[in-house]
This record gives structure tokens, C-alpha cells and sequence, in this order.
């Protein structure tokens, strides 16, 4: 009797104890503190009317406040409307360009997603301003030239419209962000499906749509999710084109309220909780759709095979047809954007002596600009590490059968992407001098690093998710069977099976963490002062071709970042 | 009646000796060298000063170089809007940390946080450096402080804002004498503005239309005239300098001057018949944090900021009229002066900016979004 209530025990020890239990329960601790919290504080201070100092007095003004203003229900429809207008062509385009990239027999791949890659982190800001220079009605290049045409008799373009916004998304991070999130999980795919399609006599149109993209649907679903979120927080864009439009979006309404003087966080608060019943029934579908009967395993251990589609000669077609694209939504703005970097005034060709080394000189000259530079590496390099370490694990726990609180965890993860980055870094910043957190935290790269792990959370969680969502589950009993522990199996045969996930999404966040302004501005400190800020202050202060300058230079380092990522992830993977 | 005349008598003597007992209190207490020195030596153990404000290359470049020049302390400057930095510095203090020792923030922070919130210290008692503390230093007399209390918050810049600008190739001097030509038909969809639905200088030139002109003029100038809205300085400046809108009513003077330098034909027109010109405090006013980590340093930076060279930086870096006058001022643009005699508005009056404004600008609000 004593024996077995001895072993009764021991096993419920060993129970409490098992590996995806322990880090099941670490992770949501480690979230619930991180992004929980946060948000708690936001919640809590939108109900506290009380002037700041004062002793706290709970009501719904706030909310009342900002949900009575006339303007908020236009500019959320507006906000819809622009989200969906923009996210299915970029969808469908995205779709094929990683298709072609990473299932084709397509020439170039690999340049092509280079390009993506790069695309993807040129600064909004200044190629918005390129797109102006191409399109405006009254001087746009595009507009002269059309002009020219006998039959046109009016600028045909107007970038300041509902539809010179959609473009204009079209052109930067819209369709790029999801080609870069698409292409490892395409690349992952095993050929068997797809071949015994193409024996069964199915076209290769048809085994796309009735095969490779169902197969992907996990993924392509979590990257429509994010992309609809992101596209109603999206304001920079809309900022620059839509207000001379008198378009106005949800998020400029969130932004005016924190920007007022004082600041109004209450209700920019309130405001954003429409983000979290949108992102709560769309994560609804999703999980309904993921728990469906459909499977998504694409790698196991039998006769996986990547085998590419062998397009003919619509190779070269297919090719003509990404670098055209390439070059007309990117590659000439970002001619103009480095243009406008060595020009005396940007878009300002027929001035006297246009051009100007000044503001590159001015860059490096400026005397905090090497003390930003070397933090920005630092604080993007722990971002990318670390968050590939946490997010992988975090990601393997929501698709794991025995973690029995995955959707909690996972709603945790969601969390910061429904808050725009200011509210998010305010809410950290709570966190940190509400807690000890702040002796090692505050105003340190090590908490800025943190802020920005936070935000990319909902990024990288689905990106793994998906991943793992394609491997099968014997891969994992073969090596148990082997003797080998969780750690080992991770180590060696999980994490090279995902690198090219890994590879991506970390640079991805490595880049993310460059360019991000939003979230690191409550919590940096004169000694941890990243290059975002500075390029924060060139737009403040008027200094664009200088900003246009530091935009330019963080891309071209997100660029070799990429070249070393791509040659480190190739070698984990054994593709090389 | 001789009892009433020496009670008289005596309340003459009860004020001014109150008068004399009080006269060091109120103007400004200059020390010696050995004091001053004194708190220079106690500011460099303190080792450092932290000055928040909004990002300002002349701040970035030249003043905290020459800060650490003069006295070997270095200058660590926590730069960002208004609205975030103040709400930094809030949290940090409900949490019981003070990390700021001096905000050179505008004078709307200054006016509705800073001061309202009592995250000030005086400022008066501590401006003891020579230069600074003598009255005839400055033009009206003494330091101008500008808070209800007269010793928190320094104005050092007086300057006469630009009221719009025009591009003379399409629109003529003569074509823009007053207020009400601006609703031209003519100009219908040709004058920009900075976003009036938010705060900044859009609402700012809106609300005092709406003081000075009313509801009707609002109404016509900024809906019927089709004013053309942007939250972006730059691209006003640019379309302003191209012809496309040639009328800006919010352009700032450091993005289009550079333009008239280049020879693009724009006029700046500092006031109207029907509007007197305004002047303002741009670009800072100095208030010291209350609690300051490194308070003599703080008071260092303070006195420096105000001094002869302090301030000529700033004078020089704006092209702003600073209130010292013994900064060479003849590289200033003449319309900027305040002319002797002219009755100017003053648009960073602290009670325009606590109720006024705000009151006009929540009017014009509610009158652009019920459009």
C-alpha cells in the first residue's frame, strides 16, 4: 500500500514535471507578465478619469468620449474598407511570387526574394513621398509622360484617393510581408501531393489551387489575419495621401488622441478595443478552421521530396513577370528615394546644383549617430536570437496535442498585435516601473530589446506555427524511439527542419527592430538612444533627405544581414 | 481728522518698508564669482544634466557640444513629441522616478502639463548667474516668466510669426491685403494647412480665425474654399514652393526659407488690415523639474541656456528674436522683429493657451467634423 501511494507520487511528480508542461506553464507566465499586464494597466487607465495626480476616480467617459465622436464610425468603415480593398490582391499576388519563388523551377528565385526582402524594409515614409513625385495630378513623372500620349487629356493618376492608397500599400511592406512569411513554408512543402496530382492528370494551375494552397492554408490564413490587422492600424501611409483627400482612417483617430497636448490615452485605449473583438472573431474562424478535419502535414519521414514544378517555357514568362512587378512598385521609387538621399531638396530637380553629398556627411557627422548605430545592432541582434529561441518553443507548444492551455497562450501571443506601438510601449513601460523589472530594463537596449520581442510575437508564433503544423509527428517518435531527449530532438532535427522559418522571421524582427520608432520611444534613454529615434527626429524636425539617408542605410544593413542569414539558414538546413 | 491723517501716514510706511523688505525677492539675485564658481564645481560632481524637449538639430549639434565645451559636463537630451515625452516623465514619477533635471518643452506643454501638473520647480530664485540676472540684459527690463506665478516658466523668444505665405507667381501681393480675400473664390482648392481637426498649428491659426473673424469665416475658409489638409510640414512647403496650393496658412518659416533662398518666389506676409500680426515664444520655454537628479547642474545649464551665448545659438540656429538684448540680431529676417509700438496678439499668452485656444479649437472641431 505504502509502496504504491509511493509510485502514485513519483509519477505525479514526473507528471508536473514533463518538459511540454513546464514550458507550457513558463510561457504563459512569461506572457501573461509581458503582454497581459500591459494591456491590464491600458484597460484600467481608460476608465480612470482623474486628472494626473490626482486620486483615481473610475467612470466611462473616456470610452463614451471617443465612441461619440462622428468622425470614429466613418473613419472605422473607412479603415475596413481600405483593409480588405488592399489585402486581397495582395494576398492572390503574394501567393504566386512565393509559389514561383519556392515550388518552381522559376530562373532567379533567389534574386526574386532578395528583392522581396529589401523591398520590404525601405522606409514607407520617404516612398510614399517617391510615389507623390510619380503621381501627383500636377507635376508626377507618370502624369508628364502620360500626358504626352495623344489620347490622354487628363493626369490619369491621383495618388491622393482611396485608390492611391491601396497602391501605394500595394508597393511597400503590403504584398512583401506576406511573400517573406510565405516562401520558407512554400519551400517546405513535400512534392508527393502535388506529384500524385500531376499523375492523376491535374494541370498546374489546378494543383495549386486544389492542392498546394489548401496544404498551405494554415499559414496563409494566420499571414491574412495578421496582414487585416495590420492594415487598420496603418496610418503613415494614409497620413500623407488620404488627409489632403479628406480621407481619414481608424488609427489617425487613435494617433490624434495621443498626440493631443495632454495626451488622451484613455481614450485612444478605448478606441483600440475594436481591434480586439476584430482580432477575436477573426482568430475564432481560424481556430475552427485549424481544428477542422483537415490535415497540413507536408514533411514526414517517408519519401519527402521537394521536387519543383517544372514550369516549361512559362519559366521565363513567369520570370519577365516578377522582375516587371518589382520594378514598377519598388525598384523606381526606390531609384527616387536614393535620388532624393543626394539631393539638396528632395523631388526638387530644377534647382540650382540639385545634387548634394551634404546629407550623408551630415549623417555620419551627427554626433550620436555611432552610439544609435551600435545599439540599433545590438538591440535588433537580441531581438532576432532571443525571439527565435522563445517563439519557436512557443509556437511548438500551441501545436503540441498534449499542451492542454494552447489557447490561452496563444491569445497571449495575439495580444501586442492589436495595440498600436505606442500604447504597447506604454503599457511596458508601466510594466517595468511597476515591478523590479525596471532595475534591469529601464532605459537599457536590454528593454527595448524586450518591447520589440513583445510586439513580434504574433509574427513569429503563427510563422513556426505553420511550420510545425507541416511536419509530421514521426519524425519526432523516431528519434524518441532513438533515445533521444526533447532537447536533442529540438536542437537537431525540429530547428534545421524550420531554419528557413527561423532565418526568415529573424530578420524579419532583426529588421523590424531597426526601423521600429513607436514602441522604443518611451523606454529608451540618452545611452540607449536606437537609430529609429534618430530618424524619429529627422522627421520631426523637417530633416527628410537626411532621414531619407538613415533609411536607405538601414536597409542596405538589413540587406547583408540577409545575405549572411540566407548562407547561415541554407548550411542548418543542409540546402547548400 | 489728524488721527485719519497719520493713519494714512502709516500705511504709506507699512508698504514701503514691505516694499524694501521685499524688493531682493523680486528682481533677480545676481552672485559672486566665488559663488558662482561654486555651483559650476558642484555641477560637474554631479556629473551630468538630462534636458527634455522636442527634437531640435540646433539642440543635437551645437548646444550640447558647447555645453561640455564651457564646463565639462555632458548633456544627455531625451527628444520626442510632446505628447510622449510628457507621458514618459509622468509614469516615471508615479513610479517615484525623476530622471529630468530641465525641460525646454513648447509652450503648450509647458502651460497644460508641465506647470498644471506641478512638475516644476521655481526658477527664479536660481537664475543668479551675472549676465542673466541683470535686468538691463534683457529688453523689458527683467526675465520674462510667463507662468500666473511669474517664477517658473522663462519666455526668452518674442518673435513675429509669419501669418501665411504665397507663391508671388500666382498670387499677387496686392491680392492678399485682408482676411476676407483669402475666401476668393479664386483660391478655391489653392490654400494648404496643417491638419485643423488636430492639435498643432492648423487648429492653432484655425482658433484664432475663429477668435478674431468667427464661425461664418471658419465655415468659408476651410469648407467651402476647399482648404487642402495635410499632417505633413514638408509636403505644404513643397506645394507651396511648386504652385499647386500657392496660398499656406501653416507653413513653417525654417521649411520655406530655404526655398526663398533658392529663389522660389514666395512671400511671407506677417499680418493682414483685419488681423494684427501675432508673436510667440517658439521654440521652447525653460521650466527646471521639481525633484531634479543633478539639481546644481541643472541650475548651471539653466543660467547657461539664458546667457549671452546660450541663447545667440538658439537665435542664430531658429532665427528666432530672443527677449536678451545683446544678441546681434542683424541676421535675423526683419519681419520676425517686433516693431517699437505695434500691438501684437500673442499667441503664446499662458491664458490664450490654458482656455482660449483650446476653447476656440474644440469650436472649430466640432464645426469641421459636423461638416
Amino acid at each position: 500500500m505504502k509502496v504504491t501511494e509511493t509510485t502514485t507520487k513519483y509519477r505525479a511528480i514526473r507528471i508536473r514535471l514533463r518538459p511540454i508542461r513546464v514550458a507550457e506553464v513558463s510561457l504563459i507566465a512569461f506572457f501573461a507578465v509581458v503582454t497581459g499586464l500591459p494591456l491590464m494597466f491600458l484597460v484600467v487607465g481608460s476608465f480612470n478619469l482623474a486628472a494626473p495626480g490626482q486620486s483615481a476616480v473610475y467612470g466611462l467617459a473616456n470610452w463614451v468620449r471617443a465612441f461619440n465622436d462622428p468622425t470614429t464610425v466613418s473613419a472605422l468603415w473607412m479603415s475596413f474598407f481600405l483593409s480588405v480593398a488592399r489585402l486581397i490582391p495582395a494576398i492572390i499576388i503574394a501567393v504566386i511570387f512565393a509559389w514561383l519563388i519556392a515550388r518552381t523551377d522559376m530562373p532567379g528565385g533567389n534574386a526574386i526574394e532578395f528583392f522581396c526582402w529589401m523591398a520590404y524594409f525601405i522606409p514607407d515614409f520617404p516612398l510614399t513621398l517617391a510615389w507623390i513625385l510619380l503621381l501627383d495630378p500636377n507635376y508626377g513623372l507618370l502624369n508628364t509622360l502620360a500626358l504626352q500620349l495623344p489620347f490622354v487629356h487628363a493626369a490619369p493618376f491621383n495618388p491622393y484617393s482611396f485608390w492611391g492608397i491601396v497602391w501605394v500599400h500595394t508597393s511597400s511592406g503590403g504584398i512583401w510581408f506576406k511573400v517573406i512569411l510565405l516562401t520558407p513554408v512554400f519551400r517546405r512543402l513535400g512534392a508527393a501531393l502535388e506529384e500524385a496530382a500531376r499523375v492523376a492528370g491535374a494541370n498546374t494551375t489546378t494543383v495549386l489551387r486544389r492542392v498546394t494552397v489548401p496544404l498551405l492554408s494554415p499559414m496563409i490564413l494566420a499571414v491574412a489575419v495578421l496582414s487585416f490587422i495590420r492594415g487598420l492600424q496603418s496610418f503613415n501611409t494614409e497620413l500623407l495621401l488620404g488627409t489632403p483627400a479628406g480621407i481619414y482612417v481608424y488609427s489617425t483617430r487613435i494617433y490624434d488622441y495621443i498626440h493631443r497636448e495632454p495626451a488622451s490615452y484613455g481614450e485612444a485605449t478605448a478606441l483600440g478595443s475594436v481591434f480586439i473583438i476584430t482580432l477575436g472573431a477573426l482568430l475564432f474562424l481560424y481556430w475552427r478552421y485549424l481544428r477542422s478535419k483537415r490535415r497540413f502535414t507536408v514533411v514526414t519521414g517517408q519519401g519527402y521530396s521537394t521536387a519543383r514544378v517544372r514550369l516549361g517555357r512559362w519559366r521565363y514568362i513567369a520570370l519577365a513577370a516578377c522582375v516587371s512587378y518589382i520594378a514598377m512598385m519598388s525598384l523606381l521609387p526606390l531609384i527616387f528615394l536614393i535620388i532624393g538621399s543626394f539631393m539638396r531638396r528632395y523631388g526638387f530637380f530644377h534647382i540650382n546644383s540639385p545634387f548634394t553629398l551634404a546629407h550623408w556627411k551630415d549623417l555620419f557627422g551627427d554626433p550620436i549617430f555611432f552610439l544609435a548605430l551600435k545599439n540599433s545592432l545590438l538591440i535588433a541582434t537580441i531581438t532576432a536570437c532571443a525571439g527565435i529561441a522563445l517563439y519557436s518553443v512557443a509556437a511548438y507548444v500551441l501545436v503540441s496535442r498534449r499542451a492542454v492551455m494552447a489557447p490561452v497562450l496563444e491569445g497571449l501571443c495575439w495580444l501586442p498585435h492589436i495595440l498600436p506601438g505606442i500604447l504597447l510601449g506604454l503599457g511596458i513601460l508601466w510594466l517595468f516601473l511597476a515591478t523590479p523589472l525596471r532595475f534591469v530594463f529601464y532605459g537599457t537596449i536590454w528593454g527595448i530589446a524586450l518591447a520589440l520581442m513583445v510586439s513580434d510575437s504574433p509574427v513569429t508564433t503563427q510563422a513556426f506555427r505553420a511550420g510545425y503544423l507541416q511536419l509530421g509527428a514521426d519524425l519526432e517518435e523516431a528519434a524518441r524511439v532513438a533515445g533521444a531527449s526533447w532537447g536533442y530532438t529540438y536542437r537537431r532535427i525540429l530547428l534545421p527542419l524550420l531554419a528557413p522559418i527561423a532565418g526568415a522571421v529573424g530578420l524579419m524582427n532583426f529588421g523590424g527592430a531597426l526601423t521600429s520608432i513607436s514602441t522604443p520611444v518611451l523606454l529608451y534613454s540618452h545611452e540607449s538612444r536606437p537609430l529609429a529615434i534618430l530618424m524619429l527626429e529627422y522627421s520631426v524636425t523637417g530633416e527628410l533627405e537626411r532621414g531619407a539617408a538613415l533609411g536607405l542605410l538601414i536597409t542596405a544593413l538589413i540587406c547583408v544581414m540577409m545575405l549572411i542569414g540566407r548562407r547561415l539558414g541554407l548550411q542548418l538546413s543542409g540546402q547548400q | 481728522m489728524k488721527t485719519g491723517k497719520f493713519e494714512g501716514m502709516r500705511e504709506v510706511l507699512i508698504i514701503i518698508a514691505a516694499l524694501l523688505w521685499s524688493a531682493p525677492a523680486l528682481a533677480q539675485t545676481k552672485v559672486s564669482d566665488k559663488e558662482w564658481n561654486s555651483i559650476i564645481e558642484a555641477a560637474k560632481k554631479e556629473g551630468k544634466v538630462v534636458v527634455a524637449g522636442s527634437p531640435d538639430p540646433v539642440m543635437r549639434n551645437e548646444i550640447i557640444p558647447k555645453f561640455k565645451e564651457r564646463y565639462g559636463i555632458p548633456v544627455e537630451f531625451i527628444a520626442g513629441r510632446s505628447s510622449e515625452i510628457t507621458a514618459r516623465i509622468k509614469t516615471e514619477r508615479g513610479s517615484g522616478i525623476y530622471s529630468v533635471d530641465v525641460y525646454l518643452a513648447g509652450p503648450d506643454t509647458t502651460a497644460t502639463t508641465l506647470y498644471t501638473e506641478k512638475m516644476v520647480d521655481p526658477l527664479k530664485p536660481l537664475l543668479v548667474m551675472p549676465e542673466v540676472a541683470d535686468g538691463a540684459k534683457w529688453k523689458l527690463g527683467k526675465i520674462w516668466f510667463a507662468d500666473p506665478e511669474e517664477r517658473f516658466a522663462v519666455r526668452a523668444f518674442s518673435s513675429v510669426a509669419t501669418f501665411l505665405f504665397i507663391n508671388t507667381d500666382q498670387v499677387k501681393p496686392e491680392e492678399m491685403r485682408t482676411a476676407k480675400d483669402l475666401l476668393n473664390p479664386k483660391w478655391r482648392g489653392k490654400i494648404s494647412t496643417e491638419d485643423p481637426t488636430t492639435t498643432g498649428s492648423g487648429a492653432n491659426s484655425a482658433a484664432r480665425f475663429y477668435h478674431d473673424l468667427g464661425e461664418d469665416f471658419v465655415r468659408k475658409l476651410y469648407i467651402e474654399q476647399k482648404t487642402v489638409r495635410t499632417r505633413e510640414r514638408r509636403q505644404m512647403a513643397d506645394w507651396l514652393a511648386r504652385g499647386t496650393q500657392p496660398i499656406c496658412l501653416s507653413c513653417r518659416e525654417d521649411d520655406v526659407r530655404p526655398l526663398i533662398k533658392e529663389g522660389f518666389k514666395i512671400l511671407e506676409i506677417f499680418e493682414l488690415e483685419d488681423m494684427p500680426g501675432s508673436i510667440n515664444g517658439s521654440p521652447w520655454m525653460l521650466t527646471l523639474a521639481n525633484r531634479a537628479p543633478n539639481p546644481k547642474a541643472a541650475q548651471l545649464f539653466a543660467n547657461w541656456i539664458l546667457s549671452k551665448e546660450g541663447l545667440g545659438i538658439y537665435a542664430h540656429g531658429f532665427g528666432s528674436v530672443s527677449l536678451r538684448n545683446d544678441i546681434d540680431e542683424t541676421n535675423l529676417n526683419p519681419g520676425n522683429i517686433p516693431k517699437k509700438g505695434v500691438k501684437y496678439f500673442d499667441d503664446t499668452d499662458w491664458k490664450w493657451i490654458v482656455t482660449g485656444r483650446q476653447e476656440y479649437r474644440e469650436k472649430v472641431w466640432q464645426l469641421l467634423k459636423a461638416k
